[in-house]
């Protein structure tokens, strides 16, 4: 499938119910699944909501004042700080050692490219529960693997060093993970995004004496941009969502706060604090600021949609 | 669709609102149970199998109906709680829930009141902080389902090498465990945010958590008592335990065995709930599986004791344990308040003694045994105190904020700094 | 010439080195499932079973009883929802890629407002929704959750593929005689499998991989899936040491399946995802 295949015509002959008849089933899924419960979500942000409304008492409106209260929290704006950055670096590295390491199975002989590939798949495949799992083991800080390679290299003394124990090496646990998970997506996409580069373009920009960074800049990127664009809001978007890794890491390491990314806070503020209120307000707020951080490729894809 | 599930959300509200409103006169009569089949949650694995199998057997006897026992994890615990205790299709007949979160529960109308059943099933004999945390308005909810108090674990022959005698107050265990600590052993090997046990040094320096004022509680974390006692802690922290800071109290037994490939022990001292006796002792591979180890406990070289006071005696420390209950929303009350009746017989009280666990009913008590972990168990549950029987206690547990705090405590911060902060997070949410 | 020879063998040994590093995690998941834990409980590691090779923990793991029944929901609920979002999403895909037509706007951006939402606060009304209708522990009550989550990303890879495959192939196919219907089914859903391959692979992961919505509307122990079941044995562990030999072997008997599905259709796949993503 080509990049650049020409652009589908849309024929309103007539205008017909069949587009109706066709997005029928998604939509009624979609109600199904998600309508009762985003309602509920959207109206108990203005709502004192805990355990005693969850057995039976009325709730009570309360406005805004769930949303005024996060405003003056410095908790809530600390965990925002630091899931933005948290998402920001794990996207950006993510999609960067995607590129290279596309560009790496661009370059090297068959048998090669299929190692890497296979090895990435592996990868690819480990779900979410098992990978964090392996991932505590390894950075164990008794028995972990980790700590004993570490070790080994004379000077170094990481002898019983507590990964999950501080923030800032938790994060970088939590962040080598997702990226290890996330980068063969990545790659894959953006190493069938190069295999379209046809290698006669790639010769006559060598041979007018264009270097390989100049190759890079010029032909791959914008080849590749499209690619890049999708997989880069994709990743943002869910690395700033990312829950199940937080939690798992959280459970083997700090119940502190300070461990804390979006997911696990509202899951915390709701769940297992009964402030259902307050967590809906943060889920709304989270959705405002993600779509305020993509409002630029939203509108160009409804203005692309349109052009169509 | 959507105006369905409102009105079948609204109809089980109701039938919930009713059920927490039934005047206590039309109690079911418990021998009404024939044929209804209940289920009963149990929280982690610490009721063995053999008693599992004995309640369904009798209450098959007694009813006719089945017994379903479902264990939950300790994680998931709270999260399952809150969405089916109200839901009166799905909701667990007769539930085991922490000791802590039976204020919280209680007080939200989740369970049936079981004052008229109160006498029968053991009445003034049960442990009282447990039944204390289950009651609302003298009215008993949660009552108590087994205790499992902490004490101490030591190493002899790591004390008498060091030449130290067992402490007989607090601040000679600080001294003690400062003499045996090295780079490479804990004194006492305690987590930074294991505040499980660190409250007990709060409660040794006649401090509390939280105390009732008029209707409101509050947090009392920054009372000279109180902070007494956390610097206590924090001293011992960091001059005589290796634990990492965000360890809280999962498994700490690891660092006092004997290691089959004779890698030196990495604590001298430990504290932790008094069934972890089995686990403790000198680890060898397990002779029906070798791919396994046991620890067989060596009383050469392991001893125990209990946490002593400030002034000599015995330290009160944290009432581990659960609580059980009828949930309100069961439409199978004559059955749940028959196997109430089945838990709290003097054979099934007999039988959780003998698995170690510490029987609700102050008579059988005798049936742990007189054997040194009986005695330790024994002594310290009787000056053992609980969490405050505040409404919100569960959300302040929840919200990992008492971790936070002793992890901060521990990490050298400044106290009375941080119990005034953690003072005023603790108070938002501890009337509910 | 040798330069060139020289760097080419220099990104070969790189390219393994990575290979090595990137599936390091996996192996050792699958090493430390084949030591006894009485081996792993030492502080050396061992990077072979060798001699302490042992069955043990996958005995162990899957005796444990609730095993079979655990992976015949997490494949039941994977192959429904797979297969329902497949077709719902295709059909979804047609329609803003083929047809113009009122609300298609709002619908696109709909698509992508869901994908945005964190879902972590909703678990009491999807228990509410869910028991209401008395679908707890049922297959179909968890399905529609995962279904509604995971079509907005489906419809959005798939809308990239259908857009791709040139509507004059099927006007020509018209003009030979071939109704709209016959000629899209006759020439460009073929063209399309790379799509639905890619597409599926997403559904596939999501479902199986997701536990924090089934712990919530699974509580039987008796309706449990494998995430969940794999739960048990780290959850297991808050009041014992972990037992790191049996939560290996564990977490390898969740992986396989996947690893299985992703062998077989691994060929179409790479195709598929840079077809959908070119395309947006």
């Amino acid at each position: 499938m080509s990049a650049h295949a020409p652009g589908p015509r849309i024929q309103p002959r007539r205008t017909t119910g069949i587009p109706y008849v066709l997005i029928v089933p998604a939509v009624i899924a979609l109600l199904l699944g998600l309508g009762y419960p985003l309602i509920w979500q959207f109206i108990t942000a203005f709502q004192k909501y805990g355990l005693a409304q969850q057995f039976g008492k009325p709730p009570e409106w309360v406005g805004f004042d769930n949303f005024a209260d996060l405003l003056w929290n410095g908790e809530f704006w600390a965990v925002l700080v630091r899931s933005l950055l948290f998402c920001v670096v794990t996207a950006a590295v993510t999609v960067v050692v995607g590129v290279l390491m596309a560009q790496l199975m661009n370059a090297v002989g068959r048998t090669v490219r299929l190692i890497l590939q296979v090895s990435m798949l592996f990868a690819w495949a480990m779900p979410v529960a098992a990978a964090t799992t392996v991932f505590i083991w390894l950075f164990d800080r008794r028995r972990g693997v980790v700590n004993f390679l570490l070790d080994a290299i004379p000077g170094v003394d990481m002898n019983r060093f507590d990964w999950l124990g501080h923030p800032i090496t938790f994060f970088i646990v939590a962040s080598v993970l997702i990226i290890w998970m996330s980068v063969p997506f990545v790659s894959f996409a953006v190493y069938a995004g190069l295999t379209q580069i046809s290698d006669e373009v790639m010769e006559a920009a060598q041979i007018d004496g264009a270097g390989a960074w100049q190759r890079f800049r010029r032909i791959i990127v914008p080849m590749i941009r499209p690619v890049l664009s999708i997989v880069l809001l994709l990743q943002l978007i869910w690395d700033l969502r990312v829950f199940a890794q937080i939690t798992l890491l959280k459970d083997a390491g700090s119940k502190s706060g300070d461990f804390d990314l979006l997911g696990t806070y509202i899951y915390k503020l709701g769940t297992a604090a009964n402030d259902y209120g307050m967590a809906s307000a943060v889920s709304i707020i989270v959705l405002i600021i993600t779509l305020a951080l993509s409002w630029v490729y939203v509108r160009e894809l409804i203005k692309e949609d349109e052009a169509q | 669709m959507k105006r369905k599930i409102g009105a079948l959300a609204a109809a089980t509200a109701a039938l919930v609102v009713l059920a927490g409103c039934a005047p206590s006169g039309d109690k079911p009569n418990p021998d009404d149970a024939k044929g209804q089949d209940i289920t009963f949650w149990l929280m982690g694995g610490d009721t063995p199998d053999a008693l599992r199998d004995y309640l369904k057997t009798e209450y098959k006897k007694a009813t006719g109906g089945t017994l379903t026992i479902e264990e939950q994890g300790w994680g998931d615990a709270l999260a399952k709680l809150q969405t089916a205790l109200p839901d009166a299709d799905n909701t667990p007949d007769v539930t085991e829930i922490g000791n802590t979160w039976s204020p919280t529960f209680t007080t939200v109308g989740a369970f049936s009141d079981v004052s008229d059943l109160y006498g029968e099933l053991g009445g003034d004999k049960l442990l009282k902080s447990f039944v204390d945390v289950g009651a609302v308005d003298g009215k008993n909810y949660a009552l108590p389902y087994y205790f499992g108090s902490r004490y101490v674990f030591y190493r002899k022959d790591l004390y008498s090498a060091a030449g130290v005698e067992v402490p007989t107050t607090l601040p000679q265990l600080t001294e003690v465990a400062q003499k045996l600590h090295t780079d490479s052993l804990s004194g006492f090997y305690i987590g930074g945010e294991d505040w499980r046990n660190g409250i007990s040094w709060i409660f040794a320096h006649g401090g509390d958590l939280a105390k009732k004022d008029g209707d409101t509680w509050k947090s009392t974390l920054s009372d000279a008592k109180s902070v007494e006692g956390l610097k206590a802690l924090q001293e011992l922290y960091t001059s005589a335990s290796n634990a990492p800071v965000t360890e809280a109290d999962s498994t700490p037994w690891v660092n006092i065995n004997t290691q089959p490939n004779a890698a030196a022990p990495e604590s001298a001292t430990i504290i932790a709930p008094g069934w972890a006796h089995w686990s403790i002792g000198d680890l060898a591979p397990d002779p029906k599986d070798d791919t396994k180890t046991v620890a067989t406990w060596n009383d050469d070289v392991f001893g125990v004791y209990v946490l002593p006071g400030v002034d000599g005696g015995v330290a009160p420390v944290f009432a581990g344990g659960s609580n059980i209950a009828i949930s309100a929303a069961s439409k199978n009350q004559a059955g749940a308040r028959k196997l109430l009746k089945i838990i709290f017989s003097p054979e099934y009280q007999k039988m959780l003694g003998e698995n170690g666990l510490g029987p609700a009913n102050s008579d059988y008590v005798s049936s742990l045994g007189d054997d040194q972990f009986a005695k330790a168990l024994i002594e310290s549950a009787l000056g053992s105190k609980l969490t405050p029987a505040a409404p919100g206690w569960a959300a302040v547990e929840g919200s990992g904020l008492l971790e936070e705090f002793f992890g901060k405590v521990n990490a050298g911060g400044d106290v009375e700094s941080l119990a005034a902060e953690y003072d005023k997070k603790i108070d938002a949410l501890l009337n509910g | 010439m040798t330069a060139v020879k020289l760097g080419r063998i220099a990104l070969s040994v790189l390219a393994i080195v990575l290979a090595i590093v990137w599936i390091f995690p996996v192996y050792w998941m699958v090493n430390s499932a084949f030591i006894s834990t009485a081996v792993l409980q030492q502080f050396t590691p061992h990077f072979f079973p060798g001699q302490y090779f042992t069955w043990s923990n996958f005995t162990g793991a899957i005796s444990d009883g609730s095993f079979f029944g655990a992976l015949g929901m997490s494949v039941t609920i994977t192959l429904l929802v797979v297969a329902v979002c497949l077709v719902f999403a295709f059909l979804g895909a047609v329609a803003i890629s083929r047809f113009k037509f009122r609300g298609r706007k709002s619908f696109v951006l709909a698509l992508l407002l869901i994908q945005m939402l964190p879902a972590e606060g909703l678990f009491i009304a999807q228990y509410k929704m869910v028991s209401s209708v008395g679908l707890l522990n049922t297959v179909v009550g968890v399905s529609v959750i995962y279904i509604a989550a995971v079509i907005p990303f489906t419809i959005w890879m798939l809308r990239g593929f259908v857009a791709g495959v040139p509507a004059e192939l099927e006007e020509a196919a018209m003009v030979d005689g071939l109704s709209r219907f016959q000629a899209f089914m006759r020439i460009t859903f073929p063209l399309l499998a790379p799509g639905l391959v890619a597409s599926g692979v997403y559904a596939f992961l999501q479902a199986w991989n997701e536990f924090t919505v089934a712990v919530v509307l699974l509580p039987a122990e008796s309706a449990q899936t494998l995430p969940l079941w794999l739960r048990g044995f780290v959850q297991a562990s808050a009041t014992r040491e972990t037992d790191w030999g049996q939560v290996m072997a564990a977490s390898t008997i969740v992986a396989i399946p996947v690893i299985i599905f992703f062998l077989i259709v691994q060929g179409r796949m790479t195709s598929g995802i840079v077809g959908g993503a070119v395309k947006g």
